[in-house]
């Protein structure tokens, strides 16, 4: 599967992308996982203030037909989360890395350093699926 | 071992996520669920539906075996009908949902599916010795294709030797140059449409036919999803070995008037445990397993079916209430990870159909 894996994000093996901006992480889906899912059409994640941990679930996206849950890259705050993609879910499909979920304040930032490299999640996608 | 349709190749050909169902590995989707859904509504799509079962039954009785087998009316129903029916115990639950197709007199075809052809063939097998007919699984032999759609006809006779404009429900034998071929009216979309049946050469090229005139391949998880906005039902969700046809809603395909059927007795006396009903939701998408509740909070029940509707851009769910706590409010909430979601009752199904 052609899939689009841009160098400057980092990512998770649930198939999340991290844009790290100082301790302001910024969450969304891969290309790979919105291609594997189909015609997204429900989207919940959590509201601003709520607290994560890294690798748990913090919301659920829904294709026509499945269910998937979400789990967060870090573990931090939700500082802002993307209202406007719930009312249009089906961005994610055409936009992955621009249909961002939510951002998330870290407490250390240095965690980001345990997340898949481009390098490392393009070869983790070419192997186990 | 996972079996494969003689199409297997040509599903992998066009990208086709396949996966495993009912022992068979399957095409779910080709490129997009929402975009099958809309061919089938607006256009044209064809499924591969090879999986399913086909069974003969012939000999002098033939007519009267399935008769005697199956609930629904097959003596009085013309030569060349198809007839929708459950299959059912002595003890009237349901071992399968089938068509029946009057062939001639002497010959009958019944498509039964996929995760039940060993099952309803050796319960058939076991009721045959009474009857002066055979019945023979021809599951092997035979592929099928379920080509859907307000262009299907148009397109499928075109190819076909000979294609009456013929009635819903019907059935047809006719020939794709020199193989025979079995036409039904028949689908699971509500849409006009044809199901296939033929050897697996002539399925093949019949399929290589459609690709080359823009027929859209539509895959099982688009097929669900059609089937679901009419409100059919589907084995082992509306249906299952526990439940009879009334838990269903499937009382009209229940002819007590005949003389003499397989759980008569037992459906005679049988009240229905469960009334099976229809929800749609303005917000969030019910699944399959979900619960039911009533105004007060109160379990009353399960989700058989649920899907987003790509019509409605709505959830959409078949539901089984249990019928002592059927709600006189008619208020429901679906349970979604936790939180409740307003249902509403809908008596219609969710999308009407353009079948004749």
């Amino acid at each position: 599967m052609a899939t689009n894996i841009p160098m400057n994000l980092k990512y998770t093996k649930d198939h999340e992308w991290a844009l790290v901006e100082g301790d302001i992480v910024t969450v969304g889906i891969t290309d790979f996982a919105q291609s594997a899912l189909g015609d997204i059409v429900f989207l919940e994640v959590p509201e601003k203030g709520t607290h994560l941990n890294a690798g748990s679930t913090f919301g659920v996206v829904e294709s026509i037909k499945s269910v998937s849950d979400l789990y967060s890259p870090v573990t931090g705050e939700v500082v802002e989360k993307n209202s406007q993609l719930e009312a249009s879910p089906e961005k994610i499909n055409s936009e992955a890395y621009e249909a961002w979920l939510i951002k998330v304040k870290v407490k250390d930032a240095s965690e980001t350093n345990n997340l898949l490299t481009a390098e490392q999640y393009t070869e983790f996608c070419n192997t186990s699926h | 071992m996972t079996n494969k349709t003689h199409l297997f190749d040509e599903h992998v050909k066009l990208g086709a996520k396949i996966v495993p169902f009912a022992g068979w590995d399957m095409p779910v989707q080709y490129t997009s669920v929402k975009e099958e859904v809309l061919a089938v509504r607006q256009n044209v799509g064809v499924f591969d539906v090879s999986h399913m079962g086909e069974f003969f039954v012939e000999g002098a009785e033939a007519e009267a075996f399935v008769d005697y087998l199956v609930t629904n009316d097959i003596l009085n129903a013309p030569m060349g009908k198809a007839i929708y029916s459950p299959l059912c115990r002595d003890n009237g639950t349901v071992i399968d949902d089938l068509i029946v197709y009057k062939l001639q007199k002497n010959r009958i075809l019944i498509c039964v599916n996929a995760s039940n052809i060993e099952k309803d063939f050796n319960w058939m097998k076991s009721k045959l010795s009474n009857f002066s007919c055979t019945l023979t699984n021809a599951s092997d032999s035979y592929s099928l294709l379920a080509l859907q759609g307000p262009k299907a006809y148009e397109i499928l006779k075109k190819f076909l030797n000979e294609l009456p404009d013929m009635e819903y429900y019907s059935v047809f034998e006719t020939a794709y140059f020199q193989s025979p071929v079995i036409v039904a009216r028949t689908g699971y979309t509500g849409e006009d449409g044809f199901e296939i049946f033929a050897n697996h050469s002539t399925i093949k090229s019949l399929w290589e036919k459609f690709m080359a005139s823009n027929v859209t391949p539509c895959g099982l998880a688009a097929r669900d999803v059609l089937r679901l906005e009419v409100c059919y039902p589907l084995y082992g969700h509306e249906l299952n070995d526990e439940l009879n046809p009334y838990d269903a809603g499937l009382g009209w395909t229940v002819k007590t008037l005949k003389p003499n059927f397989v759980g008569k007795q037992a459906l005679l006396s049988k009240a229905s445990a469960f009334k099976t009903i229809k929800l749609v939701l303005e917000k969030g998408i019910p699944r399959d397993g979900y619960s039911v509740l009533n105004s007060k909070n109160e379990l009353i029940g399960t989700i058989a079916s649920g899907t987003m509707s790509v019509v409605l851009n709505k959830g959409v769910a078949l539901a089984r209430i249990k019928i002592d706590q059927y709600p006189e409010d008619e208020i429901f909430q679906v349970d979604i990870r936790q939180k409740l979601y307003s249902a509403q009752l809908t008596k219609k199904p969710f999308v009407t159909g353009g079948h004749k």
